[in-house]
C-alpha cells in the first residue's frame, strides 16, 4: 500500500512540476522578486518604528501563527475509483494514510518554519523575546502542525462523536490555545501543551483506526476539493483542464437577457449570454480583470498612462473571452441545431461587443473622475472605442474563423 | 424516401468502422437499428447527424445531403442521444425556447406543444429547473420533449428505452405512433428487441460495421428460418456466426 502511495506521489509531483513550470515563467519569477523585494523592505521599515511592550503585538503574532499552523493540508491523493477498487482493502488503506501523513508533513513545516523565520525578527523587536525562546516557539508549532495533521488522518475514520472534532471550529481552537499560550505566557508553557496534544491525538487514533471503516466519500470530496484549489491557482497563469466552474442561478440577472429577442438569427446569443453571466469562470475573470482595472485607474495619474492602462485591461479580458466561443463544442446539439455556423459567430461577437464596450465604459468613467484634464478623458474614449471595435469586430471573427477551420 | 444511406464507409479515424453500408427508411416508417455493442450503430447515427462525415458514399434526407445544404439537412432531423446532453447553464424552460428558436419554430404554436408534452412527461412543473441536475430518466424526457417540439421529418433517437419508466417508454412509443401518422420517419437504435419486434416496421441488423440483413420481421424469418421466430433468436443466431 505504500507502494501505491509512492507511485501516486511521483505521478502528482510530475503533474505539479509540469504546472509549476509553466507558472513560474521568466516574466512571472522576476515580478515576484521586485514583489517579494518590496515587501521585504517595507517590513524591516515597520520594524525600525515598532518599540516594545506595544499592546498589539502578541495578538499580530498570535494571528499570524494560527493561520499559518492552518496552511498546509492532508493530501491523501485518493481517488473516486477507490472506494470501490480498494474498498477491500480498508485495513490495508492505513498504511498508505500514515505515508501520505508523512508526505504531507514536509511543506507543511516547511511553511510554519518559514513562517516562524520571517516572524521571528518581530518578535524580538516587539516582544523582547531572545533566540532560544523564538526556536522553543518553532518546535512548539512545528509539533501542533503535527497534531493538526494527525487529527486529519484520524477522521479519515468513521468514529462516533469524531465528526465534531474534524471541524474546522476544533482545529483552529486548537491552534488559537497553544499558540496564545506561547505568547503571552511563555513559549514553554505551548511546547508542553502542544506535546500534550499531539500524544493525546496519536494514542486516540491508535486506539480507534482498525475498528472503524474509511469514511470514503468525505475523503474523496475533501481531496477533490484541495486538488481543485491547486488547479484553481495554476488556472490563473496557465489553461488548466480539470478546472471547471460552477454554475449559479443568478435569478436576479434574469433582467440582463430581456433585449435579447426570440428568434432564430438570435439562438446563440441567448445561450452564450447565459452561459457567460451564469456560469462562473468567465464572468468571474471580466469581472476580476475589470475590478482591478478600475482600482488601478484610479489610483494613476498622468496624461497618458491611464489610456495605455485602460487599452492593456481591455485587451486582456477581449482576449481571454476567446476561448469561451469554443464553450459548448461538445455539446452535440451544437452540430445538430440547423443553425448556421455563421449565425453562431455573429452572437458571439456580439457579446464580446457587449461585455468590452460595459467595462469601457466603467474604465472611462474612473478615468474622468480621476483625471481632471479632459484631453485624457477624451483621448481614453477614442482610444477604448476603436480597441473594442476592432477587438470584438475584426480580430475576435477574424481568430475563430481561423481557428474553426483546423 | 426519408433517409437513404448508401455505400457509407466511415468512422472515428482513418480506419474505418462501418464498412460500406447502406439502407434506407421510408416516409412514415419506424426503423430498428439492431446490433450488439460495437457493431457500428452510434457511428451509423452520427454520420446521419452530420457529427461524422463518411469516408466514402453517400447520405441523404429526401434528397437533400449535408453538404448541399447544411441548414436545410439538419432543419428535417430531431436527435434524442443515448445519454442525455444538456446545456449546464439553462433552466428546462430554456432549453425548450432555444430549440424553438434554433429550428425557427412559432413560439405560441410552440408553447402549446410544450406544455402538451411536459404535462405527459410529468415535467410541467420543473420549467425553472436545471434540468443537468435531473436524474437521469428525467434528462431524457428532457430530450424527448425537445425533440417532439420540432417539425422534424426524421427522428433519431438512440437506445430510448434504458432509464425510461415503463410510463413514460408507453408515452414515448405514442409519440411515434402519433409521428408516424403524419408523414415523419424514425430512426431507432435499441437492445430492448421485444419492444423493438412490437413496434418497428423493419430492421436493419448491423453485425461488425456491416449490414447483414434487413427487412420486415417476416422477410427476416424467411432469410433464416432455421434461427426461429422472435426477433431476439434471429439476432442471437446472427451473432452466434462470430462466436462459432
Amino acid at each position: 500500500m505504500t507502494g501505491l502511495f509512492k507511485t501516486r506521489l511521483q505521478r502528482h509531483l510530475r503533474e505539479m512540476a509540469k504546472y509549476l513550470r509553466l507558472v513560474f515563467n521568466d516574466f512571472f519569477v522576476f515580478a515576484l522578486l521586485f514583489f517579494l523585494g518590496g515587501l521585504g523592505w517595507g517590513y524591516s521599515n515597520v520594524l525600525k518604528t515598532l518599540k516594545s511592550g506595544l499592546w498589539w503585538a502578541p495578538l499580530v503574532a498570535m494571528l499570524v501563527l494560527v493561520i499559518v499552523a492552518q496552511i498546509g493540508r492532508f493530501a491523501t491523493l485518493i481517488e473516486d475509483a477507490d472506494r470501490v477498487f480498494l474498498l477491500p482493502r480498508e485495513r490495508a488503506m492505513h498504511a498508505y494514510l500514515v505515508a501520505a501523513r508523512r508526505y504531507s508533513q514536509f511543506l507543511a513545516q516547511c511553511t510554519q518554519l518559514i513562517a516562524l523565520f520571517i516572524l521571528a525578527p518581530f518578535l524580538s523587536v516587539a516582544l523582547g523575546w531572545t533566540l532560544p525562546q523564538v526556536l522553543v516557539l518553532a518546535v512548539a508549532q512545528v509539533v501542533l502542525k503535527d497534531s493538526l495533521l494527525r487529527l486529519d488522518l484520524a477522521s479519515v475514520y468513521q468514529v462516533t462523536g469524531q465528526r465534531r472534532m474534524n471541524q474546522w471550529e476544533f482545529k483552529w481552537l486548537l491552534a488559537i490555545i497553544v499558540v496564545a499560550s506561547g505568547v503571552w505566557l511563555s513559549p514553554y508553557v505551548a511546547l508542553i501543551l502542544a506535546l500534550v496534544a499531539d500524544g493525546a491525538v496519536t494514542v486516540w487514533e491508535r486506539q480507534h483506526w482498525q475498528r472503524q471503516q474509511i469514511r470514503w466519500r468525505e475523503q474523496i470530496k475533501i481531496e477533490d476539493n484541495r486538488m481543485l484549489g491547486i488547479y484553481r491557482f495554476f488556472n490563473m497563469f496557465t489553461e488548466v483542464p480539470m478546472v471547471s466552474g460552477t454554475i449559479k442561478r443568478r435569478r436576479y440577472l434574469d433582467w440582463l437577457f430581456k433585449g435579447i429577442k426570440l428568434n432564430h438569427s438570435q439562438t446563440y446569443l441567448y445561450l452564450f449570454s447565459r452561459g457567460m453571466v451564469r456560469g462562473t469562470d468567465f464572468s468571474g475573470l471580466v469581472v476580476r480583470l475589470t475590478v482591478i482595472g478600475m482600482l488601478l485607474l484610479y489610483f494613476v495619474r498622468g496624461e497618458w498612462l491611464p489610456v495605455i492602462l485602460a487599452a492593456l485591461f481591455i485587451y486582456l479580458i477581449g482576449f481571454q473571452l476567446l476561448p469561451f466561443f469554443q464553450q459548448y463544442d461538445d455539446v452535440v446539439f451544437t452540430h445538430v441545431y440547423p443553425v448556421l455556423p455563421e449565425l453562431r459567430l455573429k452572437s458571439f461577437v456580439k457579446l464580446v461587443t457587449l461585455i468590452l464596450s460595459t467595462t469601457a465604459l466603467l474604465m472611462w468613467v474612473v478615468v474622468v473622475i480621476a483625471n481632471p484634464q479632459l484631453m485624457t478623458a477624451g483621448i481614453t474614449l477614442v482610444v477604448e472605442a476603436i480597441e473594442v471595435w476592432y477587438l470584438a469586430r475584426i480580430y475576435t471573427p477574424h481568430r475563430l474563423a481561423r481557428a474553426d477551420k483546423k | 424516401m426519408a433517409l437513404e444511406v448508401s455505400h457509407v464507409v466511415g468512422g472515428y479515424s482513418q480506419i474505418p468502422v462501418l464498412k460500406d453500408i447502406s439502407f434506407d427508411v421510408k416516409d412514415g416508417e419506424l426503423v430498428g437499428l439492431i446490433g450488439l455493442n460495437g457493431a457500428g450503430k452510434s457511428t451509423t447515427i452520427n454520420h446521419v447527424i452530420g457529427l461524422l462525415t463518411p469516408h466514402k458514399g453517400k447520405i441523404s434526407i429526401n434528397g437533400i445531403t449535408i453538404d448541399q445544404d447544411s441548414q436545410a439537412y439538419k432543419q428535417q432531423i430531431a436527435y434524442i442521444p443515448e445519454t442525455p446532453v444538456l446545456y449546464q447553464e439553462l433552466t428546462l424552460r430554456e432549453h425548450l425556447e432555444m430549440t424553438m428558436m434554433a429550428y425557427d419554430l412559432d413560439q405560441k404554436a410552440a408553447w402549446e406543444k410544450a406544455h402538451k408534452l411536459l404535462k405527459t412527461f410529468r415535467l410541467a412543473n420543473k420549467l425553472d429547473w436545471f434540468p443537468a441536475n435531473f436524474s437521469k430518466g428525467m434528462k431524457q424526457k428532457v430530450m424527448i420533449v425537445c425533440a417532439f417540439l420540432t417539425n422534424a421529418k426524421l427522428f433519431i433517437i438512440d437506445e430510448p428505452f434504458l432509464g425510461l419508466d415503463p410510463l413514460a417508454v408507453n408515452d414515448l412509443l405514442n409519440l411515434i405512433e402519433q409521428r408516424k401518422k403524419t408523414g415523419a420517419s424514425i430512426l431507432m437504435s435499441t437492445h430492448v428487441l421485444d419492444t423493438a419486434q412490437r413496434y418497428c416496421d423493419r430492421f436493419v441488423l448491423l453485425h461488425d460495421g456491416q449490414v447483414k440483413t434487413e427487412g420486415t420481421l417476416s422477410e427476416l424469418q424467411a432469410a433464416l428460418p432455421e434461427a426461429g421466430e422472435s426477433l431476439n433468436d434471429i439476432y442471437l443466431s446472427m451473432t452466434k456466426v462470430d462466436r462459432a
